[in-house]
Protein backbone atom coordinates (compact mmCIF):
# COMPACT_ATOMS: atom_id res chain seq x y z
CA UNK A 1 0.00 0.00 0.00
CA UNK A 2 1.37 3.45 -0.91
CA UNK A 3 1.90 5.57 2.16
CA UNK A 4 1.90 9.03 0.59
CA UNK A 5 1.04 11.64 3.22
CA UNK A 6 -2.61 12.68 2.87
CA UNK A 7 -1.90 16.31 2.07
CA UNK A 8 -3.62 18.40 -0.59
CA UNK A 9 -1.63 18.19 -3.86
CA UNK A 10 0.15 21.47 -4.70
CA UNK A 11 -1.15 21.55 -8.27
CA UNK A 12 -4.85 22.61 -8.38
CA UNK A 13 -5.44 20.26 -11.32
CA UNK A 14 -4.12 17.32 -9.31
CA UNK A 15 -6.11 18.36 -6.23
CA UNK A 16 -9.37 18.70 -8.19
CA UNK A 17 -8.74 15.42 -10.03
CA UNK A 18 -8.30 13.76 -6.64
CA UNK A 19 -11.71 15.09 -5.56
CA UNK A 20 -13.35 13.55 -8.64
CA UNK A 21 -11.56 10.25 -8.11
CA UNK A 22 -12.56 10.20 -4.43
CA UNK A 23 -16.22 10.81 -5.35
CA UNK A 24 -16.15 7.91 -7.81
CA UNK A 25 -14.45 5.71 -5.22
CA UNK A 26 -17.04 6.75 -2.61
CA UNK A 27 -19.81 5.72 -5.03
CA UNK A 28 -18.23 2.31 -5.47
CA UNK A 29 -17.77 1.89 -1.71
CA UNK A 30 -21.43 2.90 -1.24
CA UNK A 31 -22.57 0.33 -3.79
CA UNK A 32 -20.61 -2.44 -2.08
CA UNK A 33 -21.67 -1.39 1.42
CA UNK A 34 -25.38 -1.10 0.53
CA UNK A 35 -25.27 -4.45 -1.23
CA UNK A 36 -23.76 -6.09 1.84
CA UNK A 37 -26.24 -4.46 4.22
CA UNK A 38 -29.23 -5.52 2.11
CA UNK A 39 -27.90 -9.06 1.78
CA UNK A 40 -27.62 -9.18 5.56
CA UNK A 41 -31.26 -8.24 5.95
CA UNK A 42 -31.14 -4.46 6.41
CA UNK A 43 -34.24 -2.59 5.22
CA UNK A 44 -34.02 0.40 2.87
CA UNK A 45 -35.09 2.57 5.80
CA UNK A 46 -32.17 1.37 7.90
CA UNK A 47 -29.69 1.76 5.04
CA UNK A 48 -30.99 5.27 4.34
CA UNK A 49 -30.73 6.33 7.97
CA UNK A 50 -27.19 4.93 8.20
CA UNK A 51 -26.18 6.84 5.06
CA UNK A 52 -27.92 10.01 6.19
CA UNK A 53 -30.14 10.24 3.12
CA UNK A 54 -33.84 9.74 2.49
CA UNK A 55 -35.27 6.29 1.93
CA UNK A 56 -36.50 7.42 -1.48
CA UNK A 57 -32.97 8.49 -2.45
CA UNK A 58 -31.37 5.20 -1.47
CA UNK A 59 -34.17 3.20 -3.07
CA UNK A 60 -33.89 5.14 -6.32
CA UNK A 61 -30.14 4.70 -6.40
CA UNK A 62 -29.87 1.03 -5.46
CA UNK A 63 -33.18 -0.84 -5.65
CA UNK A 64 -33.02 -1.52 -9.36
CA UNK A 65 -29.39 -2.61 -9.23
CA UNK A 66 -29.93 -4.96 -6.31
CA UNK A 67 -33.19 -6.31 -7.70
CA UNK A 68 -36.12 -7.67 -5.75
CA UNK A 69 -33.94 -9.59 -3.28
CA UNK A 70 -34.33 -6.96 -0.60
CA UNK A 71 -35.75 -7.31 2.84
CA UNK A 72 -37.80 -4.13 2.85
CA UNK A 73 -41.29 -4.88 4.03
CA UNK A 74 -42.74 -1.51 3.18
CA UNK A 75 -44.26 -0.60 -0.13
CA UNK A 76 -43.46 2.67 -1.85
CA UNK B 1 -29.32 20.21 -24.10
CA UNK B 2 -27.01 19.80 -27.09
CA UNK B 3 -27.64 16.06 -27.44
CA UNK B 4 -31.02 16.73 -29.07
CA UNK B 5 -29.30 18.63 -31.85
CA UNK B 6 -27.28 15.59 -32.85
CA UNK B 7 -28.44 13.42 -35.73
CA UNK B 8 -27.32 10.35 -37.62
CA UNK B 9 -23.71 9.35 -37.06
CA UNK B 10 -23.02 11.76 -34.20
CA UNK B 11 -26.05 10.51 -32.33
CA UNK B 12 -24.93 6.91 -32.89
CA UNK B 13 -21.47 7.74 -31.51
CA UNK B 14 -22.92 9.26 -28.36
CA UNK B 15 -25.17 6.20 -28.07
CA UNK B 16 -22.04 4.00 -28.22
CA UNK B 17 -20.45 6.16 -25.52
CA UNK B 18 -23.51 5.52 -23.35
CA UNK B 19 -24.15 1.84 -24.01
CA UNK B 20 -20.76 0.34 -24.82
CA UNK B 21 -18.44 2.53 -22.79
CA UNK B 22 -20.19 4.10 -19.81
CA UNK B 23 -22.63 1.30 -19.04
CA UNK B 24 -20.14 -1.48 -19.73
CA UNK B 25 -17.49 0.15 -17.54
CA UNK B 26 -20.00 0.38 -14.72
CA UNK B 27 -20.06 4.17 -14.50
CA UNK B 28 -23.24 5.83 -13.28
CA UNK B 29 -22.61 8.77 -15.59
CA UNK B 30 -21.47 9.22 -19.17
CA UNK B 31 -18.35 11.38 -19.28
CA UNK B 32 -16.25 12.94 -22.06
CA UNK B 33 -13.80 10.05 -21.63
CA UNK B 34 -16.50 7.61 -22.77
CA UNK B 35 -17.07 9.71 -25.87
CA UNK B 36 -13.32 9.68 -26.50
CA UNK B 37 -13.29 5.86 -26.29
CA UNK B 38 -16.26 5.60 -28.65
CA UNK B 39 -14.50 7.95 -31.09
CA UNK B 40 -11.19 6.03 -30.89
CA UNK B 41 -12.92 2.98 -32.38
CA UNK B 42 -14.89 4.93 -34.99
CA UNK B 43 -14.15 3.96 -38.64
CA UNK B 44 -13.80 7.60 -39.77
CA UNK B 45 -11.03 8.24 -37.22
CA UNK B 46 -9.03 5.03 -37.42
CA UNK B 47 -6.29 6.82 -39.37
CA UNK B 48 -5.44 8.87 -36.27
CA UNK B 49 -4.03 5.79 -34.58
CA UNK B 50 -5.97 6.25 -31.35
CA UNK B 51 -5.85 2.94 -29.50
CA UNK B 52 -9.01 2.48 -27.43
CA UNK B 53 -7.46 -0.07 -25.07
CA UNK B 54 -4.42 2.12 -24.55
CA UNK B 55 -6.74 5.00 -23.63
CA UNK B 56 -8.65 2.76 -21.22
CA UNK B 57 -5.35 1.90 -19.53
CA UNK B 58 -4.33 5.57 -19.40
CA UNK B 59 -7.67 6.53 -17.83
CA UNK B 60 -7.24 3.80 -15.19
CA UNK B 61 -3.76 5.06 -14.48
CA UNK B 62 -5.04 8.63 -14.20
CA UNK B 63 -7.57 7.49 -11.59
CA UNK B 64 -4.91 5.58 -9.68
CA UNK B 65 -2.49 8.52 -9.68
CA UNK B 66 -5.17 11.02 -8.64
CA UNK B 67 -6.10 8.87 -5.66
CA UNK B 68 -2.47 8.18 -4.78
CA UNK B 69 -1.91 11.95 -4.64
CA UNK B 70 -4.17 12.05 -1.57
CA UNK B 71 -2.81 8.82 -0.12
CA UNK B 72 -5.58 6.47 -1.28
CA UNK B 73 -5.30 3.19 -3.17
CA UNK B 74 -8.61 1.91 -4.56
CA UNK B 75 -7.17 -1.61 -4.67
CA UNK B 76 -7.18 -1.67 -0.87
CA UNK B 77 -10.99 -1.68 -0.89
CA UNK B 78 -11.33 -4.90 -2.90
CA UNK B 79 -14.34 -3.54 -4.78
CA UNK B 80 -16.10 -5.18 -7.71
CA UNK B 81 -15.33 -3.44 -11.01
CA UNK B 82 -18.68 -3.32 -12.77
CA UNK B 83 -21.01 -2.10 -10.08
CA UNK B 84 -23.81 0.01 -11.47
CA UNK B 85 -25.80 -2.71 -13.13
CA UNK B 86 -28.85 -1.82 -15.15
CA UNK B 87 -29.16 1.80 -14.01
CA UNK B 88 -29.41 4.13 -16.99
CA UNK B 89 -26.27 6.30 -17.03
CA UNK B 90 -26.80 10.07 -17.25
CA UNK B 91 -24.87 12.45 -19.46
CA UNK B 92 -22.45 14.33 -17.20
CA UNK B 93 -21.22 17.90 -17.57
CA UNK B 94 -17.96 16.86 -19.26
CA UNK B 95 -19.68 15.14 -22.21
CA UNK B 96 -22.30 17.89 -22.51
CA UNK B 97 -19.48 20.43 -22.77
CA UNK B 98 -17.69 18.32 -25.40
CA UNK B 99 -20.88 18.04 -27.48
CA UNK B 100 -21.58 21.76 -27.10
CA UNK B 101 -18.06 22.54 -28.35
CA UNK B 102 -18.54 20.16 -31.31
CA UNK B 103 -21.79 21.90 -32.20
CA UNK B 104 -20.11 25.33 -31.94
CA UNK B 105 -17.16 24.24 -34.11
CA UNK B 106 -19.49 22.85 -36.78
CA UNK B 107 -21.53 26.07 -36.74
CA UNK B 108 -18.42 28.22 -37.00
CA UNK B 109 -17.26 26.26 -40.03
CA UNK B 110 -20.67 26.31 -41.63
CA UNK B 111 -20.93 22.50 -41.49
CA UNK B 112 -24.54 21.42 -41.35
CA UNK B 113 -23.91 17.96 -39.91
CA UNK B 114 -22.07 17.13 -36.70
CA UNK B 115 -19.58 14.38 -37.51
CA UNK B 116 -17.13 12.18 -35.58
CA UNK B 117 -14.43 14.77 -36.30
CA UNK B 118 -16.41 17.62 -34.75
CA UNK B 119 -17.03 15.47 -31.68
CA UNK B 120 -13.32 14.68 -31.39
CA UNK B 121 -12.48 18.39 -31.56
CA UNK B 122 -15.04 18.92 -28.81
CA UNK B 123 -13.46 16.23 -26.63
CA UNK B 124 -9.86 17.32 -27.26
CA UNK B 125 -10.51 21.00 -26.57
CA UNK B 126 -11.11 20.34 -22.87
CA UNK B 127 -8.26 22.00 -20.97
CA UNK B 128 -9.03 20.26 -17.70
CA UNK B 129 -10.37 16.95 -16.54
CA UNK B 130 -9.84 13.25 -17.10
CA UNK B 131 -9.39 13.42 -20.90
CA UNK B 132 -6.38 15.78 -21.09
CA UNK B 133 -4.83 14.14 -18.02
CA UNK B 134 -5.17 10.63 -19.48
CA UNK B 135 -3.88 11.77 -22.88
CA UNK B 136 -0.83 13.22 -21.15
CA UNK B 137 -0.24 9.88 -19.42
CA UNK B 138 -0.61 8.06 -22.77
CA UNK B 139 2.00 10.40 -24.25
CA UNK B 140 -0.49 11.86 -26.73
CA UNK B 141 -0.03 15.52 -27.66
CA UNK B 142 -3.52 17.02 -27.88
CA UNK B 143 -2.51 19.87 -30.18
CA UNK B 144 -0.63 17.55 -32.52
CA UNK B 145 -3.53 15.09 -32.61
CA UNK B 146 -6.00 17.93 -33.18
CA UNK B 147 -3.94 19.13 -36.15
CA UNK B 148 -4.13 15.67 -37.73
CA UNK B 149 -7.95 15.41 -37.63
Amino acid sequence: MPTAPPTLPDDPGDALAAVGALRRLADRVEDAAVERAVSEGWSWAQVAEALGVTRQAVHKKHARRLGPATSDRREY
Amino acid sequence: MPFERLAGDARAIVHTAVEDEARASGHGSVEAEHLLLALAAHPALLGLGLDRDELVAALAQEEERSLAAVGIAAADFDLPAGHRGPRKPRLAASIKLAIARAVAIAAKRGDRRITAKHLLYGVLDAEQGRVPRALRIAGIDRAELRARI
